[in-house]
């Protein structure tokens, strides 16, 4: 068990020396937002301090007065993750990355971006196609920083053809515990050589080092793409038509779900009714959203027509061709906008990011919902079909908190446990911080677990970096 | 079976054309050019009242060639048939020669019962194609429509809402009849396969000034264009305020608090 | 063809549906009375049907030279069938060099169409008008392509030259009645000419949200906006502050706020005392519609937005955060 201190006058005079005093917020200047991400179920917790270095050295600097004092450190980008992972729940300090926000520079031979972790995802996105390239990790939240996307190796909407950010970060600036900081990974595709503790840094969410520097591979951008959407019956016949779609050799970047009284909430809420909900007379009970991309309109129309072939066969009401650029906007818009729908719709909220097998989604997802009608909350989801991962929001609007954490456990506790013996992943992109813990025990055995806390104690002996977190119990 | 005319127009997304900073000229280079919005409004509400009363719903555009696209965009999503009015001698004309083409074409195509078009563009935004349309046509006009409530054919009328400045007015008018439609009731729809893998390939009808009889030369592009615009020239730069920074936001809007009492 | 100097005599359209004058035709006497000072013609002003005795002083206050009275049957209520005839018919009578229309939604509707039918040319929503001595021209002077640019727009040849020009645009400001002439028009339409009938209707009372012309603080949002998920925040700001939420002519565009709440040079012009920009880039279409606000305060996360320009104080910042914690400093000052 760790022993923390608790942050003097002296300490809090180093800390600011280092960033300054525009840029280092005390005791009752530290706004409350720091104690929370965007799931405030799992408490809130507010820090001593809040630090906004602006670069490598300021970084390594605080984690010296830090480790030399025992102060815990969690680091933080904009605080849009889901389970935690950026709370400062032992207290100590919050080192934000906000202000480490430049986009430092493009190799265009070699199709990289270097950049500070603070940089917006949709800052970034937009950056680089302004430069004929495309950053393929799309994450439903744009507002994240890609310093988070890379701690919780964020998937998003493109991943069934992309891949997830662990398949862009070539190489980091990492600040060790230690202060010491180190270089990994190179401007390269390939490495075979030792090792990689660049990609044991994705995904860690902060735990064994802070990352300072990215740099990232980017591609050309696609010259032409479509969405199409596939109206069904319901969640069952609509999860069915996956593996058909991705069997017919078509590619796709993405392969969304959604049901539709999460379409009808967000209809409701941002006015932009962009789905219809009645297609040739029928109602739809969920959707599929299919893009496509391709060199050429000849290239799209021919993957349109396999796509429509296996639409008639699974029993989509229709294919809707979303083409003009307006169009695109609205749809994407309102698919991004779910989790906010929910958010500003929902008094009590907690999720799952689960990922099964995909011809397993629908059977998961009935599962769900019917633990949820006798737990008596309410569930909104919906997510990548392509790559079998689901967000589940459990919701209330009538319980007490307490009373609605004591069922969405229960509901909680069951479905995981479903999620296992279906042979599924906790969590797909939002990771585990401190609300997951348990359930990635339960999920990947006690031996892979401690393996997984051995390897913070060599990275973090003292356990000050983001303490309490995915392995690390206190 | 009513004849239904819908006029668009392709407009850039004036939202995406920015100034450059140094010689106060248009950056138009790589601003796409999409259908007018509310022309898309407009077409929605003509292809539902196809659906209910039956007829057959043509679009129309004055353009360059590339405005094919937004004819296009109009098939998919439920016009029968889409005119292309291009021709060098048709630039820079206001509205009053647009409409005088416009309409000169449309006269070939037959006798339209119900004109629709976007209340205004996104880019000219003068609002005045509704009315010189329908007067050329000598229809009657309900503008800022937000929804048809009916059309009776055997009285050859129509029944719709128009948003006006303090209210709802409901009015009704004679056949034929021409609406500058809002945004409120008629949302685009998205076209299925069929229909926009058709629209793609669709033959759509081509006029220039040679092929659209008696047109007269005078009332065309320039020469029948009464407005012009003689120059134009960067906004002027107003009066710089005073930036509040105080080092953190917190403080700042303090400051500001401080500056302008009245907002507490 | 009659040659341009052959016309004279500017005239503004009093639009009024019998018991008071709209402001905006007010305006346009103030306006076009400057007009008339700088060409040495006259001021005309064409009142059709009966107008209160105190509605036609406001009307003469402003300096008007003449008024053409008009009565007969078609105007009972505002058409255009009956209105286009009537100016069509006027002004080949009178030869105007200009008729000014308010730019209501009828004044859109039928003065482009007796434009068309006269024909000449006809302008709108000019936001400065000047006469150019040289050309003895009105230049109408707009913010174009949404706002980058200004474009000056005349009627070189043709007469009348028409314009429409937006409600709260200029100012009432009346510089005093003078001796003036009457002149008695009859001009009968049919009745059963008018091929428009007004059914039903109903006054917006509801919704006070959607009436910002006169509301003393507006929270302005602009393409800044995330989406309107982002919008509650400053809803609330809004009640904090007893204002109203407006938003620049993007977010109408992107459907995330109705057209009556656009402020600008297509949308409504506002005098508020207090203006609250969150997220504008500052096209000058936009800023016209706010050019009277007694105090402006913009935030933006671009220190080189043109906003920054229009402003009496800046923060630059990111506008959800600067938004939040103003609800927060002022609940607190105010507790």
């Amino acid at each position: 068990m760790p022993e923390y201190n608790k942050l003097n006058s002296e300490i809090a005079g180093k800390l600011c020396a280092v960033v300054g005093e525009r840029r280092f917020q005390l005791g009752d200047q530290v706004k409350p937002d720091y104690s929370h991400d965007e799931m405030p179920i799992y408490g809130k917790f507010m820090p001593e301090a809040v630090c906004l270095p602006e670069t490598t050295e300021e970084v390594a600097q605080i984690m010296r007065i830090c480790i030399e004092n025992k102060i815990p450190v969690t680091v933080r980008g904009t605080g849009t993750g889901l389970v935690g992972g950026c709370v400062p729940v032992h207290g100590g300090i919050v080192l934000s990355t906000e202000k480490m926000n430049k986009i430092i520079s493009y190799d265009m031979n070699n199709m990289v971006v270097h950049i500070q972790p603070g940089v917006l995802l949709c800052d970034l996105a937009a950056d680089a196609l302004a430069h004929g390239l495309m950053y393929p990790p799309d994450p439903g939240e744009k507002t994240a920083t890609v310093g988070g996307n890379v701690s919780t190796n964020a998937g998003g909407m493109r991943a069934v053809k992309y891949g997830v950010t662990r398949d862009y970060v070539l190489a980091m600036t990492v600040v060790l515990p230690s202060g010491e900081v180190m270089k990994l990974g190179k401007t390269v595709c390939k490495t075979s050589s030792g090792y990689s503790l660049l990609h044991l840094m994705v995904g860690s969410e902060g735990t064994l080092g802070i990352i300072t520097e990215l740099t990232l591979k980017l591609i050309p951008k696609p010259i032409k793409d479509v969405s199409l959407i596939l109206p069904f019956k319901d969640i069952a016949t609509a999860i069915a038509s996956v593996p058909a779609i991705k069997l017919a050799n078509l590619d796709p970047q993405s392969i969304e779900f959604m049901e539709r009284d999460i379409v009808d909430s967000s209809a409701a809420f941002t006015g932009n009714a962009v789905f219809p909900t009645v297609v040739n007379g029928k109602e739809a009970g969920a959707y599929i959203l299919v893009t496509l991309v391709g060199d050429s309109e000849a290239e799209l129309t021919m993957k349109m027509d396999r796509l429509g072939e296996v639409a008639e066969q699974v029993g989509a009401y229709d294919v809707l061709v979303v083409w003009t650029d307006s169009l695109k906007k609205d749809v994407w818009a309102a698919r991004s906008a779910f989790l906010t729908v929910i958010e500003a719709e929902t008094k009590l909220l907690d999720e799952m990011d689960v990922v099964v097998p995909v011809d397993r989604i629908a059977e998961f997802l009935v599962y769900t919902h019917d633990e949820a009608v006798k737990q008596g909350v309410y569930v909104r989801s919906f997510g990548h079909a392509g790559d079998g991962n689901l967000h589940i929001y459990c919701c209330s609007n009538d319980l007490e908190e307490d009373e609605f954490k004591r069922r969405v456990k229960a509901l909680m506790d069951k479905c995981y446990a479903k999620c296992t013996e279906f042979e599924g992943q906790v969590s797909g992109e939002h990771s585990i911080g401190h609300a997951k813990k348990e359930y990635l025990r339960q999920s990947v055995g006690d031996t892979a677990y401690s393996l997984m806390g051995a390897i913070k104690n060599v990275f973090d002996p003292d356990g000050i970096l983001n303490p309490g977190k995915v392995c690390h119990d206190i | 079976m009513l004849n239904i005319l819908v006029c668009v127009k392709q407009v850039p997304d004036v939202n995406l054309v920015k100034m450059d900073p140094v010689t106060g000229s248009l950056i138009r280079q790589g601003v796409p050019a999409i259908l007018n919005p509310l022309d898309a409004n407009a077409l929605e509400a003509a292809v539902r009242v196809k659906e209910q009363y039956g007829g057959t719903v043509t679009c129309i555009t004055m353009g360059p060639d590339m405005a094919e696209e937004a004819l296009r965009e109009c098939l998919a999503a439920g016009a029968d048939r889409a005119v292309l009015l291009s021709d060098r001698a048709f630039a820079n004309a206001d509205t009053l020669a647009t409409s005088y083409v416009i309409v000169s074409a449309a006269k070939l195509l037959g006798e339209f019962d119900m004109i629709f078009c976007g209340k205004e563009s996104l880019d000219g935004a003068t609002g005045q194609m509704g009315s010189q349309l329908a007067e050329r046509f000598d229809a009657s006009q309900i503008s800022s429509l937000s929804i048809i409530t009916e059309v009776d054919l055997e009285h050859m009328t129509v029944t719709g809402e128009r948003e006006l400045e303090k209210g709802v007015e409901l009015a009704q008018a004679t056949l034929p009849c021409l609406f500058t439609v809002e945004k409120t009731h008629y949302r685009p729809r998205i076209p299925n396969l069929k229909s926009w893998k058709a629209s793609r390939t669709a033959e759509i009808t081509r006029f220039s000034s040679k092929t659209i009889p008696g047109l007269d030369p005078e009332q065309i592009g320039d020469p029948g264009s009464p407005t012009k615009v003689p120059r134009t020239y960067p906004p002027q730069v107003g009066q710089a305020g005073q930036i509040i920074d105080e080092g953190s936001t917190d403080k700042s809007i303090e400051k500001l608090l401080a500056l302008v009492p009245e907002l507490i | 063809m009659k040659h341009k100097s052959e016309y004279k005599d500017m005239w503004v359209f009093i639009q009024h549906d019998g018991t008071a004058v709209e402001p905006v035709s007010l305006e346009l006497c103030c306006e076009t009375r400057k007009l008339c000072d700088a060409s040495g013609e006259e001021l005309v002003a064409v009142i059709v049907g009966k107008l209160p005795e105190a509605e036609l002083e406001k009307v003469l206050e402003c300096g008007v030279d003449k008024v053409i009275f008009v009565d007969g049957t078609g105007y009972e209520y505002l058409n255009c069938d009956a209105y286009a005839n009537l100016f069509t018919l006027l002004c080949r009578k009178y030869e105007p060099t200009a008729v000014m229309v308010g730019g209501t939604i009828f004044g859109r509707d039928f003065a482009p169409r007796f434009a068309c039918r006269l024909p000449t040319g006809c302008t709108s929503d000019a936001t400065e008008l000047v006469w150019d001595p040289k050309t003895t021209d009105i230049e109408f002077i707009e913010p174009a392509v949404g706002g980058k640019m200004m474009a000056v727009i005349t009627v070189p040849v043709m007469r009348p030259q028409v314009g429409t020009i937006r409600p709260g645009t200029f100012k009432y400001a009346p510089t005093g009645k003078k001796d003036y002439s009457v002149i008695h028009e009859t001009v009968d339409f049919p009745v059963e000419g008018i091929r428009t009938k007004i059914l039903d209707f109903k006054a917006d009372e509801m919704d006070e949200s959607l009436k910002i012309a006169d509301a003393e603080v507006i929270i302005c949002l602009g393409n800044g906006l995330k989406g309107a998920d982002a919008l509650p925040r400053y809803r609330k700001l809004a009640e904090l502050l007893g204002g109203k939420i407006a938003c620049t002519r993007p977010l109408f565009d992107r459907g995330v706020l109705p057209f009556k709440l656009v402020i600008g040079q297509s949308g409504v012009v506002v005098k508020p005392k207090i203006y609250i920009g969150f997220g504008i880039s500052g096209a000058v279409n936009h800023v016209t519609g706010f050019s009277d606000a007694d105090k402006v305060i913009v935030v933006n996360k671009d220190p080189d937005a043109a906003i920054f320009n229009y402003c009496d104080y800046g923060i630059v910042g990111d506008m959800d955060e600067v938004c939040e914690l103003m609800i927060e400093k002022i609940t607190a000052a105010r507790a």
